[in-house]
């Protein structure tokens, strides 16, 4: 099977920094991969170069096989690749709900010409999305707060509101930035069974960055790992842990971290 | 012209349906895109200028020459939006006050096109110059004519202008408040929040904030086709930097983002920018009447800041709004 998400040779200085450092790493479909590494690795970098945030000084994206690097994220995001943000990024004066039903593709109302001409298709898709934005938040018992402003939410909420937001947008490939940072123990645990569950029922994969070494390995199929900008290894997570090169640079780099 | 005639009324409610438009202009860059125009007036110039040169240099009829007025300034909308829009914010805020005051120094050096310093009056010479305006002076004698049918001697030329004005006002702020309603103004709130996160989404960011710069620009431009008729001759003094500000101030008064505030906060201010002419009691009688003019500025100044102080989200927006991250 040729791999959905393909990153070759990327290369992102800023000034004198060398951010990604002829980076290659691929997502196999219907796959859970973790991009892991200590601070400063690039991962971060990596990210907005694939989902078109960044535009790569050198190398090639390719997603499902089409060449992606140089779009604009929305054109990135309308081929199948949703992202989430290590800050969550939660439209906060507007409602929960409205930031669910904004993520919706293919929406007739959001064009002004559309809305003029076909005024009934749009207000036919609003009902259709809204029906599927309560659904999946009632998936992260989020249905309840569903009219509140999105500003007056919790960290955690914010995470799994980002997560369910890119789910609207019907995605083939999710990139989440560190989706566990700041979300409790058991909503985090609830949160990887979603991930689960929707690669499983849904054939969605997954890219995903995180700090918490644990649950990245019981989680992915694939552990992809960086350090100073380079993808140092590759494998299954019992491969990755049992490399050296891994444990002296990015286990070591951890074990120094305060805190 | 009396405190309390009808006449005097009726010319506070001109402003301020004309201000009701040009704010409502800003309300959909500022308010729902985030966009912050400073040069909002310069629009409302180009539309006014436009149907004036038009009309009087081109012998357009008045009709054409209005269309053209709101089309040459979408066009000039987008023309400051397609080199700076993909900028961060505040280089489009930098790019629209230089934009406004070269459009205010080409209209009063370029006098053979524009009337320069003097203004329109200057256009094509005395008899010629206002020939846009007996065409607006027949349609308005046509809804005065009609009105008289229904309120008889009141209506006054003043008061079928004020009911023209506020009709087209009305109908605009319906027309716009739905669309900022739909799922196009949703996207625009989103970019107001975060553009990275609209971009996320696959919303095309660059294409909305256009569009909200085009029709914030249309929207000043009608206002600037009224100020014209209602005033008859006009110079590049009226559109200086300060009726941004007034537009400004009307947005932020009613609160940002609440459409149906702006109607009542053109009125609060026409009332300011007109009312000073009441201060004829000491110690206001140390000034003389000009004097007295700019003290409305002053109020104006002190209304906004008092605002800010006690009443951040203005007079109809919502408080916990502005506490939100």
């Amino acid at each position: 099977m040729s791999p959905l998400l393909e990153a070759r040779e990327i290369r992102k200085r800023y000034g004198g920094v060398v951010a990604v450092d002829a980076a290659t790493l691929s997502v196999e479909p219907r796959s859970i991969t973790a991009l892991i590494g200590p601070n400063g690795a690039g991962k971060t970098t990596l990210f907005n170069v694939v989902s078109g945030f960044a535009r790569p000084d050198s190398g090639s994206v390719l997603l499902g096989g089409e060449r992606i690097d140089g779009r604009t994220p929305h054109a990135v995001a309308r081929r199948g690749l949703a992202r989430t943000f290590q800050t969550p990024k939660a439209l906060t004066r507007m409602s929960v709900l409205e930031n669910m039903l904004l993520a919706a593709p293919r929406h007739p109302g959001e064009q002004l010409w559309r809305l003029v001409a076909t005024p009934g298709a749009g207000r036919r898709r609003e009902r259709e999305i809204r029906e599927r934005a309560l659904e999946l938040l009632g998936l992260v018992r989020l249905d309840g707060l569903a009219g509140d402003y999105a500003g007056t939410l919790s960290g955690g909420q914010r995470k799994l509101l980002e997560l369910t937001r890119a789910l609207m947008t019907e995605p083939r490939l999710l990139l989440l930035d560190e989706p566990m940072a700041g979300v409790n123990p058991t909503l985090a645990l609830q949160l990887l069974d979603r991930i689960r569950t929707l690669r499983e029922e849904q054939g969605l994969t997954f890219l995903l960055i995180d700090h918490d070494l644990d649950v990245v390995m019981s989680v992915s199929d694939r552990v992809i790992v960086m350090n100073e900008g380079r993808v140092i290894a590759a494998g299954t997570p019992a491969e990755v842990r049992s490399d050296p090169q891994v444990a002296d640079a990015y286990l070591g780099a951890h074990a120094g971290e305060p805190g | 012209m009396t405190a309390l005639s009808l006449e005097f009324w009726a010319f506070v409610g001109v402003i301020a349906g004309i201000y009701t438009i040009l704010a409502l202009g800003l309300q959909v860059q500022f308010g729902f895109t985030g966009l912050l125009n400073f040069g909002h007036a310069a629009f409302m110039a180009v539309g006014a200028y436009t149907m004036a040169i038009l009309v009087v240099k081109a012998s357009f009829p008045l009709w054409a020459a209005s269309l053209a007025a709101i089309a040459a300034a979408i066009a000039f909308g987008l023309l400051l939006g397609l080199p700076t829009l993909r900028l961060r914010a505040d280089y489009l805020a930098i790019t629209t006050i230089a934009f406004a005051e070269i459009v205010r120094y080409v209209a009063i050096n370029e006098q053979t096109l524009t009337g320069g310093p003097v203004g329109t009056i200057a256009l094509a010479g005395p008899g010629r110059a206002a020939s846009y305006n007996a065409e607006w002076l027949d349609v308005q004698r046509t809804v005065q004519d009609w009105l008289e049918a229904v309120i008889g001697d009141h209506a006054t030329r003043d008061v079928t202008m004020l009911v023209i004005v506020w009709a087209v006002a009305l109908v605009l702020l319906v027309v716009v408040d739905a669309a900022l309603r739909s799922p196009w103004g949703r996207v625009l709130r989103s970019i107001r929040e975060d553009e990275d996160a609209a971009s996320a989404l696959g919303k095309n960011v660059f294409a909305y904030k256009l569009q909200a710069l085009a029709l914030g620009a249309a929207l000043a431009a009608v206002a600037g086709l009224f100020f014209a008729f209602q005033f008859s001759f006009f110079s590049p003094g009226d559109f200086d930097p300060l009726v941004t500000f007034f537009a400004y101030t009307i947005v932020i008064l009613g609160g940002t983002a609440r459409n149906w505030a702006l109607p009542v906060g053109a009125v609060l201010f026409g009332l300011i920018f007109a009312g000073t002419r009441f201060f004829d009691f000491t110690p206001f009688t140390l000034f003389d009447s000009a004097d007295r003019a700019y003290l409305r500025l002053i109020v104006i100044g002190l209304i906004l800041i008092g605002l800010m102080l006690f009443r951040p989200q203005g007079l109809f927006g919502k408080r916990e709004e502005m506490v939100l991250e």
